[in-house]
């Protein structure tokens, strides 16, 4: 009879490149950066670094644990706590999968930038950088002016999309023994570019300039909430939890192997690579600075902003390999983005379905991908930026929070986090103490719901600028809430569901 | 680049460095990795 077991890594290595690679993506380049700027350089990262020991490790480990103890994705672990939590596993499920729907459409773009970067086609010098963000909004997004007025599909944007989908099936139909493989390339590759990019920026006038406002500490900000916000914030979003994905990746690791000290690494090399990539964003920030005679508020931006204007300007300006710089920042936007979406899809959607209704890899993995590509059309329309605002805004803070803060108060109160520190420290590297317990029952739930109610509840969708979120009598915060309201039912749905479970053969 | 820059971007590499040597020095020294 052939030997039943769960799928596998295949080798240490493997399973902290692909963690790694979910982890390190667009946000560590476009997000964390920009936030260290804004809430006071160095005074930022202390809070930064505070965040990442009280809130993303505990929380990491938490996830890793559970997932390496139930051998299980997201929902099997709630299920294996109590068949009444089990919609707890499938609401990160729907975020997950809601995320991957636009984050591919957010590669696809880096794809079409890549090829228009190699003729700078928004146009080089002083012109062609006043007009980068005409470009991207107009003839690359074609955008509309609202949700509800699609305008028609934007077909580079649609292959470029097809093509991310084909790339993702053929990455994850095989399981995590390829994922772990094909991880290993999709970190070093990022890495290797953007010690090019920052080579590029150092040698720019005017980059020493920008890494001075990226680094000078304001020791008076640490007093202000904002800096707080900003810092656990990024922690909450920047290691890839609350999306499902790492209850199943860590479900993939053997029940003998270690947990805690992996955590660490993945995390503290995630949060080195932000670290790195910031010196590569302001000595861009500080070129375009001198070169246009602006100040750092007039230049520096975060998210799309920064990726598809910010960044275009500079290379508008560039006195020499501007084509270049341009196609390598835009492969390595590429290279940061396919290991979270093959993690978001792979993790987070196809194994918890897999655990569930006992499904064959290669056919959901071909059906999952098909769906997401469906729904990624709706980001390629003329309205599609509205929509992705929307939903990033309803699934990526809303979601990804409250089920992580409630996803720590159900294992630290009803499951028990001694039992699972026991776990963890039974086969580590290194033990954790009972420090641990009151991390996971408090602190972090704590700093998450914090995270939730003094960034949510000001502003629902931030205004970006570029039109608002009306749609008929409603405005953006209502569909957000409706988003949620679903995805919450539909997991109660999947609970009612029997559980076929899966019948792993060895090797498959 | 100023002081207040530098200091930040040696203290920050420090916590990197060590922190991930002192993960890497540990690798081994407990569970086992079996596939």
């Amino acid at each position: 009879m052939a030997e039943l077991t769960r799928e596998r890594w295949g080798g240490r290595a493997f399973f902290l490149f692909a963690a790694m690679g979910s982890a390190i993506g667009l946000g560590n380049v476009w997000r964390f950066p920009y936030l260290t700027y804004e809430y006071g350089g160095g005074a930022f990262l202390i809070a930064w670094i505070i965040g990442l020991i009280i809130l993303g490790i505990p929380w990491m480990m938490m996830e890793f644990g559970m997932g390496r103890l139930f051998q299980k994705g997201a929902p099997g672990v709630f299920e294996g706590i109590g068949k009444k939590w089990e919609w707890l596993g499938w609401w990160p499920v729907f975020v997950a999968f809601l995320i991957v729907t636009y984050y591919s459409v957010v590669i696809a773009w880096s794809l079409n930038y890549a090829v228009d970067s190699a003729t700078v086609a928004w146009g080089e010098g002083t012109a062609g950088a006043a007009n980068a963000g005409g470009y991207f909004f107009g003839e690359v997004l074609n955008l509309s002016s609202g949700p509800t007025d699609l305008g028609g599909l934007q077909w580079p944007i649609v292959g470029a999309l097809a093509f991310v989908w084909i790339v993702l099936f053929f990455i994850m139909f095989k399981g995590a023994r390829i994922i772990g493989r094909v991880a290993v390339w999709t970190v070093i590759i990022p890495w290797a570019l953007l010690i090019v990019l920052l080579i590029r920026g150092l040698t720019l006038p005017g980059a020493v300039d920008g890494l001075n406002y990226y680094l000078a500490p304001d020791w008076g900000a640490l007093a202000n909430a904002d800096l707080w916000f900003g810092a656990f914030s990024q922690i909450a979003f920047t290691l890839s939890l609350g999306m499902a994905g790492m209850f199943a990746y860590g479900s993939f690791i053997a029940k003998k192997a270690d947990v805690n000290n992996n955590a660490f690494i993945t995390s503290f090399s995630n949060c080195a690579t932000s670290f790195f990539a910031g010196f590569a964003v302001f000595s861009i920030v500080g070129f375009i600075m001198q070169a246009l005679s602006v100040s750092v508020g007039d230049v520096s931006a975060s998210g799309l902003g920064l990726a598809f204007i910010t960044y275009p300007t500079a290379i508008s300006m560039m006195p020499a390999m501007a084509a270049a710089t341009g196609v390598i920042f835009f492969i390595c936007f590429f290279f940061l983005g396919i290991d979270s979406a093959f993690f978001l899809t792979y993790g987070g959607v196809i194994a918890p379905l897999r655990d569930k209704f006992g499904w064959g890899r290669a056919k959901v993995t071909a059906v999952i991908c098909a769906l997401g590509l469906i729904i990624g059309l709706l980001y390629t329309t003329g309205g599609g930026l509205y929509w992705l605002d929307i939903v990033d805004r309803a699934v990526s803070f809303y979601g990804l929070l409250i089920t992580g803060a409630l996803a720590c108060i159900v294992v630290g109160w009803f499951y028990g986090v001694e039992k699972l520190r026991e776990h963890l420290n039974a086969t580590s590297d290194f033990r954790v103490g009972a420090w641990f317990d009151w991390l996971i029952k408090i602190v972090v739930p704590a700093g998450l719901l914090f995270v939730v109610i003094y960034g949510g509840f000001k502003n629902d969708v931030p205004d970006p600028g570029y039109g608002g979120y009306q749609i008929g009598p409603f405005n953006g915060s209502h569909v957000i809430w409706l988003i949620l309201g679903v995805t919450l039912l539909l997991s109660f749905w999947l609970q009612a569901a029997k559980t076929k479970g899966l019948k792993e053969v060895k090797g498959e | 680049m100023t002081t207040a820059a530098i200091l930040t971007t040696v203290i920050m590499s420090l916590v990197f460095i060590v922190g991930l040597v002192f993960c890497f020095t540990q690798i081994g020294k407990g569970g086992k990795w079996e596939d």
